[in-house]
């Protein structure tokens, strides 16, 4: 097995130390940071994120893949930055304000990392103004809110006409998500995409980062 | 018929012509918001469910309020942080950091929730009487390890569980198990147990972890109740439908769950063998149903589960639910059975 290949193993069985150990092996051999980035680490996350919306693994896996991949991006990061490798996106993410719940928006978090883009992580009970004012000051393309309560779910309308007020409505997407939210909702708040796991959150963040490159 | 006798046949799959029984949850909030409705439920209905007074003889270590703004520590000594008024907060900052468990010391054990006299809660029993009654208890092993050590800290501990936490997994199950022995030893009719197990649509977890290390708990809860001649109830939120054949096997009596997200359909093969605590589904009917939408799902949750018995007539009123909707589930629920 090539070492990238294993690389990615070790990522989707959540062996942090060996994948650390495997991606210094891999930057001694002289391989190109970005191959053991995407070959490597987001090849590995690309499967656990694929079996995660196939329920065929739980939050655990994800999280201590995760956990893993970080544990590499950390080796690779200053590499990355060397030779001007730039993140596929930017995006801002948070739990909407009087909302405190993050597991969804955490793994969200992680599964964008995964797939090469840059996330801005706002925490919990986040007010409309933040996520927009955020966005501006470090050029986000996305912003993404997460709502657990019917109660909270509203406060993503007040993002979407925080970021109309500000004049940035055309240039950032608007991307929601949380366990009781629907497309319907999405479409009546004019928000831009609604998905109902992190894995598919992420490959609409990619294409949407992609089409605004 | 008394609402005991109701409960237990309802239990027991032999309630042919009464009423089903019925239970109102509420949060804090609701009585903040929504006093008139609150009185009215209480005047209008008879309610089937209560506990003893219990009085405790040691007090266990806790701070602040949990529904209260700001920070409350609990029995365990665990911090939460709350936001919002009337609803729980969260743990920012978990009392067990190493990723060893070697601060676990930083952990109390409330020994002092035992210190309750079964005298004196048999006495509150008897005041009581003719009401099914709880006991005061409620094991949640799996959601108070999230809160000593923080919920993503958990599930990846429990992916490659450090020695000293399957250590102090034992402790815990030690005093919920001395616990549970004690409240059997009273007048009560049922002991309680509560932990989350789902995400929207499926389990939060691995199936394998749970029936590695929770699985077993339960089990020995549910027995604990059961030699003691009392029924078990159990709460759980999310989609759980994957362990709900688990539970029938250890033996458990009642769940409460979020029925409307693991869809009606997918429980009807577990009619008569477990009994449905409720619930009306309070993320979409309760906050947004039409009343129409609301004595649908009622008739259909009754048509579903119930064999006479298997369904408790039971809702949440917190947050965001229209008070005339909740109202509404136990209009529907009295009309389906009067008696
Ligand atoms: C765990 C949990 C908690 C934990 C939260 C711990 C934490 N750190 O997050 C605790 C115990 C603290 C908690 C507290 C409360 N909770 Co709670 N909780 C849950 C539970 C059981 C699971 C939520 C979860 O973590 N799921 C796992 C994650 C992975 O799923 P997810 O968040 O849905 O995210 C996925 C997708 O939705 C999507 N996604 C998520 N965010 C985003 C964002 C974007 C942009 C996109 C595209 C996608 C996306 O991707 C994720 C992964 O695939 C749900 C039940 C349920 N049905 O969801 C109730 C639930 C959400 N809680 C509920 C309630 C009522 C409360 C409380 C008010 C209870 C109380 N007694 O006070 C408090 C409120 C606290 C507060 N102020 O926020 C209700 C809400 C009902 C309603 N009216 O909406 C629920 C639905 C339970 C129920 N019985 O109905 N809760």
């Amino acid at each position: 097995m090539s070492i990238l290949s294993e690389i990615s193993e070790n990522l989707q069985r959540g062996k942090a130390k060996i994948v650390k150990e495997l991606v210094q092996q891999a930057i001694d051999e002289g391989i190109p940071a970005q191959d053991i980035l995407e070959k490597g680490l987001l090849a590995g996350m690309d499967v656990v994120g694929d079996r995660f919306k196939k329920n065929e693994v739980f939050v655990p896996e994800v999280l201590v893949a995760a956990r893993a991949m970080n544990m590499g991006t950390t080796l690779l990061k200053p590499l990355l930055a060397e030779s001007g490798v730039e993140a596929a996106g930017k995006v801002c993410i948070g739990t909407v304000k009087g909302d405190l719940h993050d597991i969804g928006k955490n793994l969200v978090k992680m599964m964008m990392e995964g797939k090469g883009l840059e996330v801005v992580d706002l925490g919990t009970d986040v007010a409309p103004e933040t996520y927009v004012k955020t966005a501006i000051e470090q050029n986000c393309q996305i912003i993404c809110c997460s709502a657990l309560l019917t109660t909270t779910m509203p406060v993503m309308g007040e993002v979407v006409k925080e970021a109309e007020k500000a004049g940035i409505r055309d240039k950032v997407k608007i991307m929601i998500g949380g366990a009781p939210v629907t497309e319907a909702f999405c479409q009546q708040i004019g928000a831009d995409k609604y998905t109902t796991d992190a894995a598919s959150a992420a490959d609409a963040a990619v294409e949407f980062c992609r089409g605004m490159a | 018929m008394t609402s005991k006798e109701r409960v237990l046949s309802t239990l027991n799959f032999t309630n042919t012509q009464e009423r089903i029984p019925r239970q109102l949850w509420s949060l804090p909030w609701a009585q903040e918001h929504c006093p008139e409705m609150m009185e009215r439920l209480s005047r209008d209905f008879e309610w089937d469910f209560d506990g003893p007074d219990t009085v405790l003889k040691e007090q266990p270590v806790t701070k602040g309020d949990a529904y209260a703004v700001g920070e409350y520590v609990d029995e365990w000594g665990c911090i939460f942080t709350n936001i919002h008024r009337g609803v729980i907060g969260e743990v920012k900052q978990p009392i067990v950091e190493d990723d060893d468990w070697d601060d676990v010391g930083r952990v109390h054990i409330p020994e002092e929730l035992l210190s309750f006299d079964i005298d004196q809660v048999n006495r509150s029993c008897e005041q009581k009487q003719g009401k099914f009654l709880f006991a005061s208890c409620c094991p949640r092993p799996f959601e108070q390890l999230q809160f000593i050590r923080g919920t993503a800290n958990l599930y990846m501990d429990l992916m490659d569980p450090p020695p000293k936490l399957l250590e102090f997994m034992k402790r815990m199950h030690d005093f919920y198990s001395r616990l549970m022995e004690k409240w059997a030893k009273t007048e009560v009719d049922s002991l309680n147990m509560m932990d989350d197990w789902g995400s929207q649509n499926d389990l939060l977890i691995n199936p394998q972890l749970w029936d590695e290390y929770f699985g077993p708990m339960y089990r020995d809860y549910i027995d604990i109740a059961h030699q003691n001649g009392k029924k078990i109830f159990m709460h759980s939120d999310g989609n759980i439908l994957r362990i709900i054949p688990k539970l029938i096997d250890l033996g458990l009596d009642a769940v409460n769950s979020q029925l409307f997200c693991m869809g009606l359909e997918n429980l009807a093969p577990y009619k008569g063998k477990i009994t449905f605590w409720g619930e009306i589904d309070r993320q979409h009917l309760l906050p947004r149903g039409t009343t129409a939408d609301i004595d649908q799902a009622v008739e259909s949750v009754y048509r579903t589960l119930w064999q006479d018995g298997g369904c408790i007539a039971q809702c949440e009123f917190g947050p965001g639910a229209n008070p005339e909707n909740v109202y509404r589930v136990y209009q529907a629920w009295e009309k389906i059975r009067n008696k």
